[in-house]
Parts: C-alpha cells; sequence; structure tokens
C-alpha cells in the first residue's frame, strides 16, 4: 500500500540533525570554511547526537538504521553545512566500505575509473583532490571490491572549490599499505549505491536550502515597483526550483526505500537519484543566486557558497557520468531481453 | 514509507493491461487513422458495461453523503487506485480512456455537491448501467480557459427554472452525455464566487449545435462544442440547490474537483510517456541503437524525469486520500508530467527519423496526443502560477 508518511523514529532522527544542523552548523558556516575544519563544541555535539554511528551494526555500538534513515539525517546536515558534515561524518561515510576504522578521518574514493592499482598490498597512484587536509584512511572503493589503505602523503594543502569545511589535499597513495581489502562485484556495487545516496542526499539539503534563502530573499526584495518573486519570470523559476527539491527528495527517498529492501533494481535506481540530484542542483543553486542579483554573488549571502558546494559535491561519488551510465545501462540491458509493454507499478 | 502498489491495484493494472493490449490501442490507432471518435453504438463500449466498467462510485440509501463503493474507492485508497489505472489505461490510449462510458468528472461534483435528489437522479442511472452511459463535464468556452473564472455562459433564475446562455467548447463526451454538467456565472463580475452548476439533461431545449472538432490527437474521444440558448433548466438541477451557493461553498466545488484531478492528468501522461518510451527502446533494439552512449544517456533522462513525475502523482494522490492539503504537489505533478510524455515523444521521432516523419508510427500518434496533456487543467504555465502563490504568495492580478 503506497504510504509517504515516515515513521515517528526517523521523524525523531530527522529533527534530531535538523536541530544539531541549526545550532551547530547554520550560523557557524562561514566560521568553518575558513578554519577549514568544524569547531570543538561543534565536534562534541555532534557526537552526542548519536548520528556519528547511525549504519553501524547494533553489536558495533552503532544505531542499525539503513538508507531512509541516512537520507533524511543528510538532508538536513546538508541544508546547513555539507562541507562540515563531511568534517564531521567522514568515519560514518568510510563504514560503506568497511567499519574497521569508526574513530579515523576516512575520506572515501569512487574509483571507477582504475586510476589506482593494488598490488603486493600497497597502492599506488595519486588523487588531485581529497576533501580532507590529513586524512587517516583511504577507502578505495572500485567496480570490484574496496581496499582500506592508511594515510596517504599529502603533496599539497588546496583552498578548494566548495566543500572547504572538510579541508581539501592533493595526495600521493604509492607505497601505502593495504590494512584491509575484499573482492565481491554485488557487495561493491551496494556499497557504491550507499556512497551515491550519501551524496546525492546531502545535494537535495543544499538545494533545499538554497530553494528557501532565495525564496525569503525575493520575497522582501522589492524592484521595479514590487517584489522580485512576484515578476513572474522569477516565480516561474521559484515554482520549478521548488519542483525540482520535491522531485529530486521522491527519487532519493524511493531509492533508499529500494535499497533498504534489497530490491534487484535499488543499486540502479540509487545511480538514477544521484544524476537527478547532480542535474537539479546545477539548475538550482546558480539559480538561487539569479535570484539574489549582485548580493548573490557576494559572499555576505551564502548563495554562492551554495552554488560551489553543490558543484563540488556532485563531483564526488565517482561523478555523475558514471551513474548516468549505470542508470542507462540497467534500462537498456532490460529492453536487450524484453521492453514488457505493460504498466505494472 | 512503502512504494508498492497494493495487491487490488495490482490486479487492476494487470486486468487493465489485457484490456488495454486487446482492445484499447487497436482502438486508439484505427480511431487516429480514421479521424473520428469511435461511435457511441460502437460494441466495444457495450462490451465494457458487461465488464462492469462505465459506472459510478457513488452508492445510494447509505447515509447523508452515501457511500462509496470500496473497490473503487474506499477512503484510504480512492484516488491512489484511479490514477495507478488512468496510467495504465493511457499508457495502451489515452484517448480511448477518455472515451469509457461513465459519469466522468461530474461524479465527483455531484458526490460532493449534489443534493441527495440529484445523486439518485444523476448517479442512479450509472450504479448498473443498463447501456453505456456518459455524464460531462463542461467549463471551457471560447474565451475562457485554464482561467475558469472568465466564463461567461450566463444562468438566470426565471421562476421555477434557470435560463443559461452561451457556448461551452472542447467537451469531452458532450454530445452523447445523459447529462452535461454545465458552469454558468450570474455574474461575471464576481469571478468564481459567481459561478452556478447545472446538471442540463439530454434533449434540453436550447442546448444544441453540438459540433465534434478536429484536433491534432487524441481522437478517439469526442472534444465537442455546443451552445445554450435560452436553455432553461428546472432550479432542481442547479447542483447543490441554492443553499449550497449562499452559503459560499459555491466557489470552491469547480477547484475542489480540479485539485483530485490534476494528479490524474499527471498519471495519464506519465502512462503516455512511459509508452513512447517502450515503443521507442523496441525501435533502438531493432535497430541497433541502443550501445550508442548519446541514444542511452537520453532514455536514461527520460525513465528518470518519468520516475519523479509518476512520485510526484503518487504523493499527491496519498495527499488528497489523507485529505491534506495538495495544491502545491498536485501542481507540480501536473507541471512536469506532460513536459516530459512529449519529451519522451519527441525522442522517439528522432530515433525514428524519417520512419517518424511517415505518420503512421505509434510514437508519432503519441508526440500528437501527448501535446494536449501540457493544456487540459490548467496550462504548465497556470500550474506555475499555483504553486507560486502558495510558495510567494504571488498576486492575482
Amino acid at each position: 500500500m503506497i504510504d509517504f508518511s515516515t515513521a515517528p523514529e526517523l521523524e525523531l532522527l530527522r529533527d534530531t540533525a535538523a536541530r544539531f544542523a541549526s545550532d551547530h552548523l547554520r550560523g557557524n558556516a562561514r566560521e568553518h570554511e575558513s578554519v577549514r575544519g568544524v569547531t570543538d563544541a561543534a565536534a562534541r555535539a555532534w557526537r552526542d547526537t548519536g548520528l556519528k554511528l547511525l549504519e553501524f551494526p547494533g553489536e558495533n555500538g552503532g544505531a542499525g538504521l539503513g538508507a531512509l534513515a541516512r537520507v533524511l539525517v543528510n538532508e538536513e546536515l546538508g541544508a546547513a553545512d555539507p562541507g562540515a558534515t563531511l568534517a564531521l561524518d567522514s568515519s560514518a561515510t568510510g563504514l560503506y566500505v568497511s567499519a574497521i576504522h569508526p574513530a579515523q578521518r576516512v575520506v572515501v574514493v569512487c574509483d571507477l575509473e582504475s586510476r589506482l592499482t593494488v598490488a603486493g598490498g600497497r597502492l599506488s597512484g595519486s588523487l588531485p583532490w581529497v576533501p580532507a587536509d590529513e586524512p587517516a584512511v583511504v577507502a578505495v572503493l572500485s567496480r570490484e571490491g574496496a581496499a582500506v589503505a592508511g594515510a596517504p602523503k599529502v603533496l599539497e594543502i588546496l583552498r578548494g572549490s566548495g566543500l572547504r569545511a572538510a579541508g581539501a589535499s592533493a595526495v600521493n597513495l604509492d607505497g601505502v599499505e593495504v590494512l584491509s581489502q575484499w573482492s565481491d562485484r554485488a557487495a561493491a556495487a551496494t556499497a557504491l549505491a550507499r556512497v551515491r545516496l550519501y551524496t546525492a542526499s546531502l545535494l537535495l539539503g543544499v538545494m533545499r536550502e538554497a530553494c528557501e534563502y532565495s525564496r525569503a530573499y525575493a520575497v522582501d526584495r522589492v524592484v521595479f515597483g514590487r517584489p522580485v518573486a512576484h515578476h513572474q519570470g522569477m516565480a516561474f523559476m521559484i515554482a520549478d526550483m521548488a519542483m525540482a527539491v520535491e522531485a529530486c527528495r521522491l527519487l532519493l527517498h524511493e531509492a533508499a526505500w529500494k535499497l533498504d529492501r534489497g530490491d534487484s533494481d535499488a543499486a540502479a535506481v540509487c545511480a538514477r537519484a544521484l544524476v537527478e540530484a547532480c542535474e537539479q542542483s546545477m539548475f538550482v543553486t546558480p539559480s538561487a543566486l539569479q535570484l539574489l542579483g549582485g548580493h548573490g554573488f557576494m559572499q555576505d549571502h551564502p548563495v554562492e557558497k551554495f552554488m560551489r558546494e553543490a558543484r563540488t559535491l556532485s563531483l564526488m561519488a565517482g561523478g555523475v557520468d558514471a551513474a548516468r551510465d549505470d542508470g542507462g545501462a540497467a534500462l537498456v540491458d532490460a529492453a536487450r531481453v524484453e521492453v514488457a509493454r505493460t504498466g505494472g507499478s | 514509507m512503502d512504494l508498492e502498489l497494493d495487491r487490488q491495484s495490482r490486479d487492476r493494472v494487470t486486468m487493465l493491461a489485457a484490456l488495454g493490449r486487446d482492445t484499447l490501442r487497436p482502438l486508439g490507432l484505427e480511431a487516429d487513422r480514421l479521424g473520428r471518435p469511435i461511435p457511441a453504438d460502437h460494441e466495444f463500449f457495450a462490451s465494457l458495461v458487461e465488464l462492469g466498467q462505465g459506472r459510478t462510485r457513488w452508492r445510494p440509501g447509505h447515509g447523508s453523503g452515501g457511500r462509496e463503493s470500496g473497490q473503487e474507492a474506499g477512503r484510504t485508497g480512492g484516488t491512489l487506485a484511479m490514477i495507478c489505472a488512468v496510467e495504465e489505461m493511457s499508457y495502451w490510449d489515452r484517448g480511448v480512456a477518455v472515451a469509457f462510458p461513465g459519469p466522468g468528472m461530474g461524479e465527483a461534483a455531484i458526490m460532493g455537491m449534489g443534493t441527495e435528489d440529484q445523486k439518485q437522479r444523476f448517479l442512479g442511472p450509472f450504479v448498473e448501467p443498463d447501456r453505456p452511459r456518459w455524464g460531462s463535464f463542461a467549463m471551457t468556452e471560447p474565451g475562457a480557459g485554464s482561467d475558469t473564472s472568465a466564463i461567461s455562459t450566463s444562468c438566470r433564475r426565471d421562476g421555477d427554472d434557470w435560463i443559461l446562455n452561451g457556448a461551452k467548447m472542447f467537451i469531452g463526451n458532450a454530445s452523447r452525455a445523459d447529462w452535461i454538467m454545465v458552469w454558468a456565472t450570474v455574474d461575471r463580475k464576481q469571478g468564481r464566487g459567481g459561478h452556478r452548476a447545472f446538471v442540463v439533461e439530454k434533449g434540453t431545449p436550447g442546448l444544441g449545435n453540438f459540433k465534434i472538432e478536429k484536433k491534432m490527437g487524441l481522437k478517439a474521444y469526442e472534444s465537442t462544442s455546443f451552445t445554450l440558448e435560452d436553455c432553461c433548466v428546472p432550479a432542481a438541477n442547479l447542483l447543490g440547490g441554492e443553499q449550497y451557493y449562499q452559503s459560499r461553498e459555491g466557489t470552491r466545488g469547480a477547484l475542489r474537483t480540479f485539485n483530485a484531478m490534476r494528479p490524474m492528468v499527471a498519471a495519464m501522461a506519465v502512462g503516455m510517456g512511459r509508452a513512447a518510451q517502450d515503443e521507442a527502446l523496441i525501435f533502438a533494439r531493432d535497430n541497433g541503437l541502443l550501445d550508442r552512449t548519446r541514444v542511452r544517456d537520453r532514455f536514461e533522462r527520460i525513465d528518470r524525469r518519468l520516475a519523479a513525475a509518476r512520485l510526484l502523482a503518487w504523493k499527491a494522490a496519498w495527499l488528497a486520500d489523507k485529505q491534506l492539503p495538495n495544491i502545491t504537489e498536485a501542481s507540480m505533478a501536473k507541471a512536469l508530467a506532460p513536459a516530459v510524455a512529449l519529451e519522451a515523444a519527441s525522442l522517439g521521432m528522432e530515433l525514428l527519423g524519417e520512419t517518424g516523419a511517415r505518420g503512421d508510427h505509434l510514437v508519432e500518434k503519441l508526440f500528437r496526443d501527448a501535446k494536449a496533456m501540457d493544456i487540459v487543467e490548467g496550462t504548465g504555465q497556470v500550474q506555475r502560477v499555483i504553486i507560486a502563490r502558495q510558495l510567494v504568495d504571488l498576486p492575482r492580478s
């Protein structure tokens, strides 16, 4: 039976995340950007929420919750500050690959084009950007499996385009010891689906915030004798932005729901959700800036940050084209066998 | 959260898929080729009635509001169940689906606004119809489409009757209907506040000049214009009776109907878009186009946007069934789905190339059919106006 309501325990989680985001992230976003990390108070408060170990199994001290919980929480965190979220929550991201380092700063790299190699228990290759200044652990997720390796050599601390609160560096992985490794294409596909959902749900949050901030501005700001939002060209853009956010949210929730059920098409649907989030975020966040005009370009308002965060987030999780490949391949592969030619839902 | 259809809806979809494959699609293609609606006396309609189609959801004699049958529209699954059904029918042929006998769009208004006597008189014959019967719903006029507040068909009280004058246009199934729900105004200056709905029965003097329009697509059902010339309608046919309008509920009657309809039209567009996608996929497969990245990426986009449109329609319908406000969601679904359906059909045409230009391929028909969905029930632009009113309080004038 179709039901779009959220279970009370998930509502509670979402509220907790929203409260934390409001109290510790949103107002500090510029400071977190400049210090390339989060304040100690925010880090302490984050630990107190218990959200960090959201998906860890119960026996490891986690909450054992699923993808839908993650998506709901990440929308709230992403709305406030996705860079700070990565700084706080990077080990939980690592969980998607392996749960062996819950306390360390893990950077997850989706290496879908074999940029990195593993041989003789050592990694080789380099990465032009990772969202951390000094990652303790690099988890490399490929199509075949995953390798968790120790600290890479930091080549350069970078300014970063977006997500500056997470930090940014270029790293070299030559000779870095592989701490653990597994090969399982099906498990790797599921792990990739989770990373995609993680990223897409942060993007959803950024889009929502960009929409709401610019909408409020456009209602207040008067141009040519009436609010910006009451000029039909702007009003239609605001409507389209809201539509994009809602459509993206529904696709994400569907993907998470399918992943939690273990549906056979879940990975393809997660890929689809990421593509939607990436595409729409590049419509919504520049439009938000546009609504503010020159003010949007200035750092007095957060919308320029929304646009940078969205652009950078949508480069992660293996990139949008890989997700497009996966979603498209699932579709045409099915068509090669048979086009069902029936509605069926 | 649950996104799986219940068993009853799945079974219904399966049944409609069989009906669609065997009957709806061939009939739709035939009507398109002949360029005229399926005649009212076509045996297909009689067979539908024998199958139990063409009935009203209303049931007599159960409390003041009447009772909806649990199968058709239970309080928790009504709109959702309906949109799943209309999506499937539209997948096979939306034009034929609209031609189905039944009380049509007027049913919800009668159930919501009508008196007990009116429900009995106008919906009673649809409880167990002896033959194919149609109801029709007439709002649109030559000078008033999406802007329903601008209708100019007039009504004035004359003793025990009302006198209607005006013209209606693009009205589905009007010439074959037992009755037409005609929307008129006592005073144009009052906008929707002046609206009155009348059930005008077939053969009423002054109701005439039926003309079936020639359309670009969706030819299987009739879109008809007609006139009302000093058309004398008994006061008993004023929907809801005088008191209803005096209590200011009148303005909301039509809007409520439209609110329920927008997810429905969105679902129709999703069905048509999926049909276009499937036919295009079959063509691409059979012509070795599936390996082209450019082609695959475009299919991926269509598939994704159709999925989003369907979820939006489902959510709007779910809200309606929960009796929660759905104005924004309904308009979002209605704004998105038709654009995606047209994009799907247009992609299909591109893949077909000159084969599409021949004018005899299903994808070409869907390309013509789909455009209408961005117009009926409020254009895509009107939906954006509605959304903007909700979001930024966009002024009405």
